[in-house]
């Protein structure tokens, strides 16, 4: 009942928030800035690799957010609505540095077929930070909009128009990328 | 499940992988955006209705040159074309008023002028409206001035002789006492 009733509460606060934005109260920009900023600007610097990136990303992606708020119909979304506008920056920035996304049969990937047991891999935080931060750029992208923005391979698939088959492939490769980097730079202990 | 699944490794530590926000900076590039973007704003606006800002603009275009044409014309009167003329015509129109106003007191009989004639007496005739739009439209031309000037004196040595005509068949005294009997 609790939870519900703050729910409830949340939502008026966003409707509200959402209502002064469309009418281009600048105080309230910086309100929802402040709000999502921090979640946004990780997703940037996830999939930019770099902080100069992330932060010229994050701040093209708000002007764009500020500027087509009143297109929003459901305030509820706002949160996957802010995501979609700042993940589609991130991938635009990425296509300008010449990142494709292309199909699996295309691609030339050095293949490891060692089978490592997960059961007895000692993950860390850091490692697998320091891993996917090393990961040519496309298999970095599958990785991040499927285990951190949650994307689904369907939803993945659409944004990088490739197949389905093309996003699960790469997951795993790069899923196997992430292991054999950290073997190899015997970050695990 | 085990820890050591990649997938649930990374959802259990969400949190761990996240970093700190962005620098403060990137909010002052944005403030500073979105002051121009409200005169952004205002042109969206024009653009929205841009047949209305058009025929406003038409009407406001249309305004300025009607005000232009209103100066232009009034620039174009004697007084701001000829100041000596201005004066030369008050001068005469004062003397041929004053005799004109005389010879209106006499009866039509004793005139004996048609209307036609009565009416090339009045001070502003055809003639008269033709030199005046000549000079209006050649503001130096000393011949125009000239022929007002000799056009004005004509004027009073013709009324003149007209009133000293009517003197003569009857004193202008006894018909300002019938004209005042009259009243």
């Amino acid at each position: 009942m609790q939870a519900s009733a703050n729910n409830l509460n949340n939502t008026t606060i966003t409707d509200h928030l959402v209502s002064r934005c469309k009418k281009g109260d600048v105080h309230a920009f910086r309100e929802l800035y402040n709000a999502y900023s921090g979640a946004m600007y990780n997703i940037c610097l996830r999939m930019t690799g770099n902080t100069a990136d992330a932060e010229d990303t994050l701040q093209e992606a708000f002007m764009q957010i500020f500027r087509n708020i009143e297109r929003l119909e459901n305030a509820g979304s706002v949160t996957a609505w802010i995501k979609r506008i700042v993940v589609n920056h991130c991938l635009s920035h990425l296509r300008r540095k010449k990142v494709y996304f292309e199909e699996v049969d295309n691609i030339d990937i050095e293949e490891d077929n060692a089978i490592v047991d997960e059961d007895n891999f000692a993950w860390t935080v850091a490692a697998i930070k320091e891993a996917i931060h090393v990961l040519p750029p496309g298999y970095r992208t599958v990785l991040n909009l499927y285990i951190f923005e949650e994307y689904s391979h369907k939803e993945i698939a659409n944004m990088l128009d490739i197949s389905e088959s093309t996003v699960k492939t790469q997951y795993m490769r790069a899923k196997d990328k992430v292991r054999q980097i950290i073997k190899q730079k015997n970050v695990i202990r | 499940m085990s820890e050591s699944n990649f997938e649930d490794f990374v959802r259990q530590h969400r949190q761990n992988f996240e970093e700190a926000g962005p620098p403060p900076g990137v909010w002052a590039e944005l403030e500073q955006q979105l002051a121009p973007g409200k005169k952004r704003k205002v042109i969206q606006l024009m653009g929205r209705h841009w047949l209305k800002a058009a025929a406003v603009l038409v009407l406001m275009v249309n305004s300025v040159m009607i005000y232009q044409f209103i100066q232009m014309k009034k620039a174009q009167h004697l007084t701001n074309v000829s100041p000596e003329m201005q004066e030369a015509k008050m001068y005469y129109t004062a003397q041929i008023e004053q005799r004109l106003e005389t010879i209106k007191r006499y009866p039509d009989a004793l005139l004996g002028l048609d209307s036609m004639a009565r009416k090339e007496l009045e001070l502003r005739n055809e003639t008269y409206q033709v030199l005046e739009t000549e000079l209006i439209q050649n503001p130096g031309n000393e011949r125009i001035k000239a022929a007002m000037v000799r056009y004005y004196q004509l004027k009073l040595d013709l009324l003149d002789k007209i009133l000293e005509e009517l003197r003569e068949k009857q004193p202008v005294s006894q018909k300002q006492s019938d004209y005042e009997r009259e009243i």
